[in-house]
């Protein structure tokens, strides 16, 4: 295999003597805990950084539209501001991502990536796309450039994310997911400029909930074996 | 219930930190490249070679081998029956640890 050198080791592959099974047991449980921790997409440092990235970049949109009136949106440096927040968000989960799916082949490799296109087309498509049509109709300035922006992406996304999260039973995905989902309901109703910080603070809680319930089931696991 | 219920094969610490390993894949019917599994637990690779025919032969694992030369890959997943034969040997010593 690999060209690796067969038969070196051979006299080595079976422990002599005894193999305790208490010795068994907590191999079996440390082996599993560490593999799963080894494959797991989440990393609680990467979710605390992007919640605190969100929150300075929707910080920004709501500082930029405080104080509009009447209300014209964002400007643009600060749409670009967040687009490279995103981007970064993106790039740095990539990186864990493709750390924890090194060597992986098989039937994950194609649903995460199947996953990651209808993510990429809820973020991409829905809000721009209503957003379009809500301007065509007349809509004012505060809804097109204000309440559906901000709190759109949030519900389409959260709403596809929290999807995938539950039909392949994610309870830490599907958590977040939802909270963002609440935020993105919220932000829907407190005016066009709240909107920024209500989605803003959303996003950060909604990163933070992950690793908080991967962490509370951890417990409940363990306290209830 | 004695060590002797255990599943012999499965009974060996590399053998059984291969398994474990394999059944926390995230899907079931993914493989892991022997690299990567060679990493994972500090295995030589003789030694990883020769645990995983074992456990081949016995049906509870499969390798695959794609390309050729330098750029060849062997990829190592659980079968369903070696799924099966670990849940077994977690329930047996478990069984086996609550009865003493």
């Amino acid at each position: 295999m690999n060209g690796n050198p067969e038969g070196r080791q051979a006299a080595t592959a079976d422990t002599p003597g005894g193999f305790d099974p208490r010795e068994a047991a907590q191999l079996l449980e440390r082996t599993s805990r560490e593999a799963g921790r080894q494959f797991s997409l989440a990393s609680p440092l990467l979710n605390a950084l992007s919640g605190a990235v969100l929150l300075v970049a929707y910080g920004a949109l709501w500082l930029s539209v405080r104080g509009q009136s009447p209300y014209t949106g964002p400007n643009l440096g600060v749409i670009a501001l967040v687009y490279t927040a995103v981007a970064v968000v993106i790039a740095a989960s990539t990186k864990v991502y493709q750390r924890a799916m090194a060597g992986i082949s098989g039937t994950s490799v194609r649903l995460r990536a199947a996953e990651g296109v209808a993510i990429l087309v809820s973020f991409v498509g829905g809000s721009p796309v209503i957003q379009g049509a809500l301007k065509e109709y007349g809509a004012s300035a505060t809804i097109v450039y204000g309440v559906i922006p901000a709190a759109a992406p949030l519900i389409i996304v959260g709403t596809t994310a929290a999807g995938i999260a539950a039909t392949r039973e994610a309870w830490p995905l599907l958590a977040s997911s939802l909270t963002v989902v609440a935020a993105g309901i919220v932000a829907a109703f407190v005016g066009p400029v709240a909107a920024w910080l209500v989605a803003g603070i959303g996003l950060c809680i909604g990163m933070v909930v992950y690793p908080a319930t991967e962490v509370a089931l951890r417990r409940g696991l363990v306290a209830s074996a | 219930m004695t060590a002797t219920a255990l599943d012999p094969l499965i009974h060996e610490p590399a053998r059984l930190r291969i398994l474990a390993t394999l059944a926390a894949l995230p899907e079931v019917g993914d493989s892991l490249s022997f690299t990567r599994l060679q990493q994972m637990l500090e295995l030589t690779a003789g030694n990883l070679i020769t645990h995983v025919r074992k456990l081949e032969d016995a049906g509870y694992l499969t390798s695959e081998k794609t390309g050729s030369g330098t750029s060849s890959r062997t990829s190592i997943g659980l079968t369903v029956h070696g799924r099966s034969a670990l849940k077994d040997y977690a329930a047996a010593l478990r069984d086996l640890l609550g009865g003493l």
